[in-house]
C-alpha cells in the first residue's frame, strides 16, 4: 500500500542558473489520476519546473519526487510507467510516422511483435493514421506535433508528463487531443501538461499559475476563477436603472459593483445561497429583475488579476523591505 | 526480459539509423558515391611523377663540351634540356621569366684549369619557391652535372690515352668511358609488385576516406541527436546511455563497413589495385582503422555543440591525416619530435597496413595492427563514457 497518493510532489523547489532564479519555492502537490495544468506566461519557468519533475534539472533548493522517487534516480522500471513529451524534441525527417513512433515504442520496451497495434492506436488518436507512411520532414509543424504525441503515448504511460503539447495545433485538434488527455486521466493516469493557452486551464483538475518563476496560484480552477473574484459574481439586470449600491451589507453579498444604470454585478460568498437573498431585496424594493445569472470570467481575465494582485503584493512586500 | 529489451533498443538504434542513411540522399552520396569518386578521380588523374625540369645549358665557346641539345637527350632522368646557349644572360633572363626551370652553366676555362690541377665550377641556377620543388630540382640537377662531369673526364681520358699510346704503344687499351665512369647502376626491385602509382596511393586512400567516413558519419549522427532534443527524451526513457552509445556505434559501424567493402570492391575488383597478403589480414585492418575512427568520431561529437564544429573538426583530423598519416609525407620525413604526433592518427596505422598487407602480402610492423586496437578501445571507451555523462545530464 503506497503511503502517499500523489503523483508528483514538489517541496520548495527552486532552480537557479547561476544568478538567475528561474523557479524559486515552488510546492505543489498532484494527486494520482489528475491533470495538472502548469500555465503561464512565455518565459514564466513552466519548462523549468516540469524538467525538474522529469529529472532532467537537478533543483538549486528543495524537493521532488515522482511516483515515489527521485526523478534523478528512476528506476528502469518507473521510466517504463512514466512518458514524457519535451518542448524541443522534434522527429527524425527522413523516418515516417509509423517508424518515428515505433522507435520510441521500442527504446521504452515494447519489444517489436507489440508495436503495430499499439502504434495504430496512438496515431489513429492524433488522425494520423492515414498519412503514417509519409515521412517526418514532409508534414506540416502540427502533424509532426501530434506525431510527437503519439510518441509520448505509445506506452501508456501511468503519469504523462507534457510540455506545450498543443502548441501549434489548430483548435479542432486541441479539443481532440484534451479528449485523448480526459480518456487517460479516466484509466487512471496523471498528467502534468504546460501551456501557453490559458483557457485550456478549464481542462486540468489542478492549475500551477507560474509567473516570474514563482507559483502565483496552486488550485482547481473554479477555485482561482473565485480567488480572482473574491467570490461567485452574479450578474443582475433590472427594467429600471437601479443603483446597486443600495444592496451593500446584505447577508453574503461582499460587494457591489455597476456596469451600466441598468444592470450591476454583485459578488457574494456562494452563487446558490445569495442570489435568492439579492432577488428578494431587489424584490423589496420594488426593482423588476430582468435577468440574474452567475458571472463566469475567461481565464484570460482571472490569471490578469490573479497576476496583477500577485505583482502588487510584491512590490508591497519589497516596499515594506525597504522601509 | 531485461536483456532481451537491452538488445531490442539497440536493434531499434541500428535501424532508425540505416533507414535514416537510406533514405537520405545527400548521406548517400556524400558517404559511397562520394568515396568512390574520389577513388576513380584519384586513379585517373595522378601520375606521381613531378615534371621534368626545364633546363638551358650554358657551354661557353673552347669548353670542348658537346654544343647540340641532342647531345644532352639523355642527360639526366627528371631534366628537359631546351637549349644549349653560349651566354649566361639570355638563359637567365628565361629563368627569371620563369619560362625555364634551371639554367647549367659549364666552365669557361674548363681545359685549362684541368690541365693545370684546378678544379672548375659548374654553376646551377634555379627559379623554384616549392620546397619540394627545390628538392627535386637539386638532385637532377646534381645528376645532370655530375653526367657533365663524366663527360669532362671522358674527353680528357680519352686525350689522355692518345698522348700515353703515343709515348708507350703497349700500354692496356682502356676505353675513355670507362675511365671516366668505371661502375654504372642497375636497378632491380624484389617488391612483390610493381610500384604503380595507383597501387601504391589506392592502398593507403582507403584507409584515409574510411576514417573521414567513419569519423564524419558517428560524430554527425550524435550531435543531430543532441541539438534535435533527442538527449533529454533518451535520458528520461527506460532506454540506457550504454544502449545508446552501443546502438549509435554499431549502425555507425554497419554503414561504413559497407562503404569499406564497396570501395575496396572498387579498388581491387575496377581498378586493378592487387591484395597480395590474407583478405583476412586486410579485413581485420579495416575493422580496426573503423573501430579507432568511430572512437575518434564518439569524442569529436562530445566535445561539439553544433553540426557545424563537427564538419570543422572532422576536417582538421582530415588535413591532419593529408600531412602526418604517411599518406603523401612518409612519417621519417619528419623530425623525431612530430613523429608521435603521427601515430596518433587511426589513418597512419591504417595506411601503413593497407600498403603493406595489399602490397607486400605482409607487414613488417605488426604494432600497427597493436596500436590500432589499442586507440580503437581507448577512444571508444572514453569517448562512450564521457557521452555517457553528457545524456545523464541532457
Amino acid at each position: 500500500m503506497q503511503s502517499d497518493p500523489a503523483a508528483v510532489v514538489m517541496e520548495g523547489a527552486s532552480r537557479s542558473f547561476g544568478e538567475v532564479h528561474a523557479v524559486r519555492d515552488v510546492t505543489l502537490s498532484v494527486p494520482a489520476g489528475s491533470v495538472l495544468g502548469v500555465i503561464g506566461p512565455s518565459g514564466a519557468g513552466k519548462t523549468t519546473t516540469m524538467r525538474m519533475m522529469t529529472g532532467g534539472l537537478v533543483p538549486s533548493e528543495g524537493t521532488v519526487t515522482v511516483l515515489g522517487e527521485d526523478p534523478r534516480r528512476f528506476l528502469r522500471r518507473t521510466r517504463e510507467r512514466i512518458g514524457y513529451l519535451p518542448q524541443q524534441f522534434t522527429l527524425y525527417p527522413y523516418l515516417t510516422a509509423r517508424e518515428n513512433v515505433g522507435f520510441i515504442a521500442s527504446i521504452y520496451g515494447l519489444l517489436w511483435f507489440r508495436h503495430g497495434r499499439r502504434v495504430r492506436q496512438v496515431l489513429e488518436l492524433v488522425e494520423l493514421w492515414e498519412v503514417r507512411n509519409r515521412l517526418a520532414a514532409n508534414m506540416s509543424g502540427g502533424m509532426q506535433r501530434r506525431v510527437e504525441l503519439a510518441s509520448a503515448l505509445v506506452h501508456d504511460p501511468e503519469v504523462l508528463f507534457l510540455d506545450e503539447p498543443t502548441a501549434g495545433i489548430d483548435p479542432v485538434l486541441r479539443s481532440n487531443i484534451w479528449e485523448e488527455l480526459h480518456r487517460l486521466k479516466s484509466a487512471g493516469r496523471t498528467l502534468v501538461v504546460t501551456t501557453q493557452y490559458l483557457n485550456e486551464a478549464e481542462e486540468c483538475d489542478l492549475v500551477a499559475l507560474i509567473s516570474g518563476g514563482r507559483l502565483v496560484a496552486f488550485a482547481p480552477p473554479e477555485e482561482l476563477r473565485r480567488d480572482a473574484l473574491g467570490g461567485h459574481a452574479v450578474e443582475v439586470e433590472t427594467e429600471a436603472p437601479f443603483d446597486a449600491r443600495q444592496l451593500t451589507g446584505q447577508p453574503g453579498i461582499i460587494r457591489t459593483s455597476q456596469t451600466a444604470p441598468n444592470s450591476f454585478q454583485v459578488v457574494v460568498d456562494d452563487a446558490g445561497t445569495a442570489t435568492p437573498v439579492v432577488l428578494e431585496g431587489l424584490a423589496a424594493r420594488g426593482v423588476d429583475v430582468t435577468s440574474a445569472r452567475e458571472y463566469v470570467p475567461s481565464f484570460d481575465d482571472v490569471f490578469a488579476t490573479l497576476l496583477e494582485r500577485h505583482a502588487g503584493a510584491e512590490e508591497r512586500g519589497q516596499g515594506e523591505a525597504a522601509a | 526480459m531485461r536483456p532481451v529489451r537491452s538488445v531490442a533498443s539497440v536493434v531499434a538504434f541500428v535501424s532508425k539509423e540505416i533507414l535514416e542513411v537510406v533514405r537520405s540522399p545527400a548521406a548517400i552520396l556524400s558517404l559511397t558515391l562520394g568515396p568512390v569518386l574520389i577513388m576513380v578521380l584519384f586513379a585517373l588523374g595522378f601520375s606521381g611523377y613531378a615534371p621534368d625540369l626545364r633546363t638551358v645549358i650554358v657551354i661557353p665557346p673552347d669548353s670542348g663540351l658537346p654544343t647540340t641539345v641532342g647531345d644532352y637527350a639523355d642527360a639526366a632522368p627528371g631534366v628537359e634540356v631546351i637549349d644549349v646557349v653560349e651566354q649566361l644572360a639570355p638563359a637567365k633572363a628565361l629563368l627569371e621569366a620563369r619560362t625555364i626551370d634551371a639554367v647549367v652553366v659549364a666552365p669557361a676555362s674548363l681545359q685549362e684549369n684541368f690541365a693545370t690541377g684546378k678544379q672548375s665550377v659548374i654553376d646551377v641556377l634555379i627559379n623554384v619557391s616549392d620546397p619540394i620543388g627545390n628538392a627535386n630540382a637539386i638532385v637532377v640537377t646534381r645528376a645532370l652535372s655530375a653526367e657533365l662531369n663524366r663527360r669532362l673526364l671522358e674527353d680528357v681520358a680519352r686525350r689522355g690515352i692518345e698522348a700515353v699510346k703515343a709515348a708507350y704503344p703497349d700500354v692496356a687499351d682502356i676505353p675513355p668511358e670507362v675511365i671516366a665512369a668505371p661502375t654504372k647502376t642497375k636497378l632491380a626491385n624484389v617488391a612483390p609488385v610493381e610500384p604503380s602509382v595507383l597501387a601504391f596511393y589506392g592502398a593507403a586512400v582507403l584507409a584515409f576516406i574510411l576514417q573521414h567516413v567513419a569519423v564524419s558519419l558517428i560524430a554527425l549522427s550524435l550531435v543531430r541527436e543532441r541539438t534535435r532534443g533527442s538527449f533529454e527524451l533518451f535520458r528520461f526513457s527506460p532506454v540506457s546511455a550504454a544502449e545508446v552509445v552501443i546502438g549509435k556505434v554499431l549502425a555507425c559501424a554497419l554503414i561504413s563497413t559497407l562503404v569499406a567493402a564497396a570501395t575496396t570492391l572498387l579498388l581491387t575488383r575496377v581498378l586493378g589495385v592487387p591484395v597480395l597478403g590474407s583478405p583476412l589480414l586486410l579485413v581485420l585492418t579495416v575493422a580496426l582503422v573503423l573501430a579507432a575512427a568511430l572512437g575518434l568520431g564518439v569524442v569529436i561529437a562530445v566535445f561539439s555543440d553544433t553540426e557545424r564544429q563537427v564538419v570543422q573538426l572532422a576536417l582538421l583530423v582530415l588535413l591532419a591525416s593529408a600531412f602526418f598519416s604517411g599518406l603523401f609525407l612518409k612519417a621519417d620525413l619528419f623530425r623525431p619530435l612530430a613523429r608521435p604526433f603521427t601515430y596518433l592518427l587511426p589513418a597512419t596505422h591504417g595506411i601503413a597496413l593497407t600498403q603493406d598487407v595489399m602490397l607486400y602480402g605482409w607487414t613488417k610492423a605488426p604494432w600497427h595492427f597493436a596500436a590500432l586496437a589499442a586507440m580503437a578501445v581507448i577512444l571508444l571507451v572514453g569517448g562512450s563514457l564521457l557521452l555517457r555523462r553528457q545524456l545523464e545530464r541532457a
